[in-house]
């Protein structure tokens, strides 16, 4: 393996935070290369295993946004 | 339903010791929708342990199943195969469900994962509350419905005792005195004058007082006597 | 935002799941400040970039998961 890369799942609410991300893109800001965004139709659907398998399989970090 | 509550980490991982390979088992039926052992629990409990063995230098390998109802042996057979290739089982059913497996499995060492709580009810989502004590001889036709077993402190059956204060039980504040909650309720539907006969002490033999208890149904056994016979 | 949700509660629904996340952690034995909740609405792109920049900065600090190396061996 080379360099190890962080990586940092995010789970993001459709409404608000994937959106926030989405005009984040649109306006071209730079947000680290390390997260990885992953859109729920709610963070209320954010599950604690679903943020524990991402952990157990080596995700260095989960943040949840909403 | 029977409601349970998880063991914490500590305490499983206790119980599990030095085995390497684990089969959580988890029960569809009164564990699951009170949220303590059902396939979702069980799926967690699993990671944690394989992630927390891995994390403390000793990898076990953990897998989880979940059967829908742990206290029948039918179920059981299903999951034959997965329980003779472990070491250890964890269970997550009620302690019915740990010594079904037990007795179904005699080669097998199973270990609890929940704490067997009580049989009650959720009264809102999140919360679960005592409802009956199984004493065998039911009394709520006498109460209008509200068990002096379960929900009185002292199991009084005429009446609640001095520490009944403002409707609270003297064990906790948070705890409803039992014997308010009935007198409301008879007087709600104009029975108080039930209230004016008085209990006789109870018969607690068909309770734990009596032994492990048993029931045999003659109309639904499988006699294989009379069925060759008939 | 909490109270401004989309779905009225799913977020501080998710927010009481995550802390239950963070104490679960804890007793798994690896940093609970490897998972985090943040609030934000729709128009906030700038506070969008600031979090991920803090969430980057704190797993920096936190460095690698320590479940990471042992799986990808044992997967080689």
């Amino acid at each position: 393996m080379t360099e190890e890369k962080l990586q940092i799942v995010a789970y993001c609410c459709e409404y608000c935070a994937y959106a926030a991300a989405d005009l984040a893109g649109g306006l071209r800001m730079q947000y680290p290369p390390e997260i990885r965004i992953v859109m729920l139709p709610c963070t209320g659907k954010m599950d604690i295993l679903l943020a524990l398998q991402a952990l157990e399989e080596g995700a260095d970090g989960v943040m949840v946004a909403g | 339903m029977i409601v349970a509550e998880q063991k914490s980490l500590e305490e499983i991982k206790s119980l599990v010791g030095n085995a390497e390979k684990v089969l959580v088992v988890g029960c569809g039926t009164c564990v699951t929708v009170c949220f303590a052992g059902g396939a979702r629990e069980a799926a967690i409990v699993s990671a944690s342990l394989r992630m927390s063995s891995k994390l403390d230098g000793n990898p076990k390998e953990v897998t989880d199943v979940t059967v829908q109802r742990q206290c029948e042996w039918e179920y059981l057979d299903e999951i034959a195969a997965q329980v003779e290739a472990v070491d250890v089982v964890l269970s997550l059913g009620c302690g019915i469900g740990v010594q079904a497996i037990a007795e179904h499995f005699p080669n097998t060492w199973v270990v609890p994962g929940l704490n067997t709580t009580f049989l009650g009810l959720p009264t809102e989502q999140g919360t679960w509350v005592e409802r009956c004590a199984a004493c065998g001889d039911c009394l709520l036709g006498l109460t209008g419905g509200i068990c002096p077993i379960a929900r009185c402190s002292k199991s009084l059956l005429n009446g609640p005792c001095g520490g009944s204060i403002d409707g609270h039980c003297e064990i906790d504040d948070e705890i409803p005195c039992g014997w308010q909650l009935i007198y409301d309720r008879l007087n709600s539907k104009g029975k108080l004058d039930m209230l004016m006969d008085i209990q006789p002490p109870k018969n607690w033999s068909t309770s734990r007082d009596g032994g492990p208890r048993k029931i045999v149904r003659e109309d639904l056994r499988l006699n294989e006597k009379e069925e060759s016979g008939s | 935002m909490p109270g401004d949700c989309h779905y009225l509660e799913g977020n501080t629904n998710a927010r009481r799941r995550v802390n239950h996340l963070q104490d679960l952690l804890e007793k798994i034995g690896l940093e609970k400040e490897r998972v985090r909740m943040f609030n934000l609405s729709a128009a906030m792109a700038g506070q969008f970039v600031e979090m991920a920049n803090e969430m980057t900065e704190q797993i920096k600090v936190l460095g690698p998961n320590p479940l990471r190396n042992s799986q990808k061996e044992s997967e080689e």
